[in-house]
Order: structure tokens, then C-alpha cells, then sequence
């Protein structure tokens, strides 16, 4: 079956299940079965909940880096550059969480994911778009930089997962994304300052409450 | 109901993991060689030997593609094998009263 491997074809100490208890079976059963699903699974609970606090945390600091600017003249590069840092880092781990779970996996599931992964690849660049057009058309910077950019991904990428999601039956996602889409419709109405603090929180509920679902998911036998 | 109502080829141990490891992919999707056996912990030889008898009463399929080195072998759970280990934790709970 595998010509790579030598084959040690004396090695069938469990071959037969006399042997095995029922109840032993059923805890065998449940165990790998728990196993294997959070080996396979593309959101750890624990890295999507440090993943919320650190959103919480670069969302927070571009809030308190503009509050009270009049007029809006964005946050400070300190700030900037820890944002960059936190997108990132996120995008290294997601990256490398990935690969670990479906690491010699294949089939209509991986093929998928890989279409999805595309969609949302397009669906980011919509904000850019917007705030070109914004810009284009003499919009003032509080929109173009303040209101657009906090508000905008949320909604564009929130509504292609709220998508995605829907055609997976995946309601934990479903709930969790709603949840991110209404922080970028509250923060799109909060002024340039305070969508920062809209969308973060409206990110960090979503994410931490998706991670809470995916953990009882994974808990539950 | 006994023990004997079990699905002799799902109730062993290490083919009871095969095959719970498996049914947690999503349907049609298969699992290489090499990744399967990182997570049971099986010599590849012991592997083998699970696999054929699984693989001879219809509950997986396997395939290689490349040659030599570079060859890969790709397990699935088949539908036949997926409902076999269903009907196989249904009789469990027949037998323990409940899961």
C-alpha cells in the first residue's frame, strides 16, 4: 500500500478485538474522535482568542491615537506600525495554523477552502477601491482615512464570510461574522475616531465569541 | 444485544482509530500515509496491515500517485465504511445504555 515504508507485516499486536471491553471501545472511539477534530481544525480556540485580544488592543490604540483630533489627521506612525505588526504576526500564525491542520489532507474540502480563501483575498481590496474613490471625488480625510478604512473591511470581507458561511450551514461563523458586520455598520456612523473603537469591539466579540463556540464544539463528544 | 452485535473488523483498537481519525475529514476528502500514521502512532507495517483488512471489506479506499520517493498514498473513508462506523457506535450505545 505504501512502497516508501518497510513492511512489518508481524506487527498486528490488536488485530483482533476479543479483547476489547465495550466501555474501553467507547473511550477509545470519543478520544480519537476529539482528537482528530482538533488536529483538523482550521481555528484553535486559545490562538483565535489571543488573536481578539490583540485586535482589541490595535483597534484600542488607533482609537486613542485620534481621539479628539479636529480636524482627523489619522494616528500616529507608533500606532501604525504596531497595527502593521499585529496584521502581521496574525496573518503568520493563521498561515502556519493552516498548513498544520491540513497538512496531507486533499480533496473537495481543501479545494474549497482554497476557492474561499480567494474570495476573501478579493473581497479585502474592496476597501482600498472605496477609499480611492473617496479620495478621487474630494471626500475629506476623516472619511477617507478614518471612517472608510475602520468600517469598510468589516463590512466588505464581514458579508463574503457571512456568505461563505451560509453555504457551509457553519451558524457558529454565521453569528459570530453578523457580529463583526454590525461593528462596521455602527463604526461607518461614529465619526473617524470612535469607528476605530466601534470596529474593534465589534471585531474582538466576534472573534472571542466564535473562538467559544469552536472550543465547545471541539469539547462536546 | 452483546458484544458480538460490534463490527468485528471496527472493533480493534487500532482500526477503531483508523477509522474514527478518518470519518472526522469532511466526506470525500482523504488523508496521506505518512500524516495518518503521525497521528495514531503505528509502525508503518502495522498500518498496512490495518488498512488492507479495512480496505478489503470495503470501508476505505486507497490511492498512490508518483513513484519511489516521491510516491504518496491517500486514505478515504469510503460512504460503505463512514455508515459502518455509525451503525458501530449505535450498537456501542445500545450496549453501554447510552454514550
Amino acid at each position: 500500500m505504501q512502497g516508501t515504508h518497510d513492511i512489518d507485516q508481524t506487527t498486528t499486536a490488536d488485530d483482533a478485538g476479543e479483547g476489547l471491553d465495550p466501555r474501553e471501545a467507547a473511550r477509545l472511539l470519543e478520544q480519537t474522535k476529539r482528537e482528530a477534530r482538533r488536529q483538523f481544525n482550521l481555528s484553535p480556540p486559545w490562538i483565535s482568542a489571543v488573536m481578539g485580544a490583540v485586535i482589541l488592543v490595535a483597534y484600542g490604540a488607533l482609537w486613542l491615537s485620534t481621539r479628539g483630533q479636529h480636524p482627523y489627521e489619522g494616528p500616529s506612525l507608533g500606532v501604525v506600525g504596531l497595527v502593521y505588526t499585529a496584521v502581521a504576526v496574525s496573518i503568520a500564525v493563521s498561515v502556519k495554523v493552516y498548513r498544520r491542520a491540513t497538512a496531507g489532507v486533499s480533496g473537495p474540502s481543501v479545494r474549497r477552502q482554497g476557492i474561499e480563501g480567494v474570495a476573501i483575498l478579493v473581497s479585502f481590496l474592496g476597501s482600498p477601491v472605496i477609499q480611492g474613490a473617496m479620495k478621487h471625488y474630494g471626500a475629506s480625510d476623516a472619511i477617507v482615512y478614518g471612517v472608510i478604512p475602520a468600517a469598510a473591511p468589516l463590512i466588505i470581507v464581514g458579508t463574503t464570510v457571512l456568505g461563505i458561511a451560509a453555504s457551509k450551514a457553519d451558524w457558529a461563523q454565521f453569528g459570530a461574522t453578523l457580529v463583526v458586520v454590525t461593528g462596521g455598520i455602527v463604526a461607518a456612523f461614529v465619526g473617524p475616531s470612535g469607528a476605530w473603537l466601534a470596529a474593534g469591539i465589534g471585531l474582538f466579540i466576534g472573534v472571542v465569541g466564535y473562538a467559544a463556540a469552536t472550543g465547545k464544539r471541539l469539547g462536546r463528544s | 444485544m452483546g458484544a458480538d452485535a460490534l463490527d468485528a473488523v471496527i472493533h480493534a483498537p487500532a482500526r477503531l482509530r483508523i477509522v474514527a481519525t478518518l470519518a472526522a475529514l469532511p466526506d470525500g476528502d482523504s488523508l496521506s500515509f505518512t500524516r495518518l500514521q503521525d497521528m495514531l502512532d503505528l509502525t508503518p507495517g502495522n498500518l498496512i496491515t490495518h488498512l488492507r483488512k479495512l480496505e478489503d471489506v470495503g470501508y476505505l479506499t486507497s490511492a498512490t500517485t508518483g513513484n519511489g520517493r516521491a510516491s504518496r498514498t491517500s486514505i478515504a473513508l469510503t460512504g460503505r465504511g463512514r455508515a459502518a462506523l455509525d451503525a458501530y457506535t449505535d450498537a456501542l450505545r445500545d450496549l453501554l445504555g447510552g454514550l
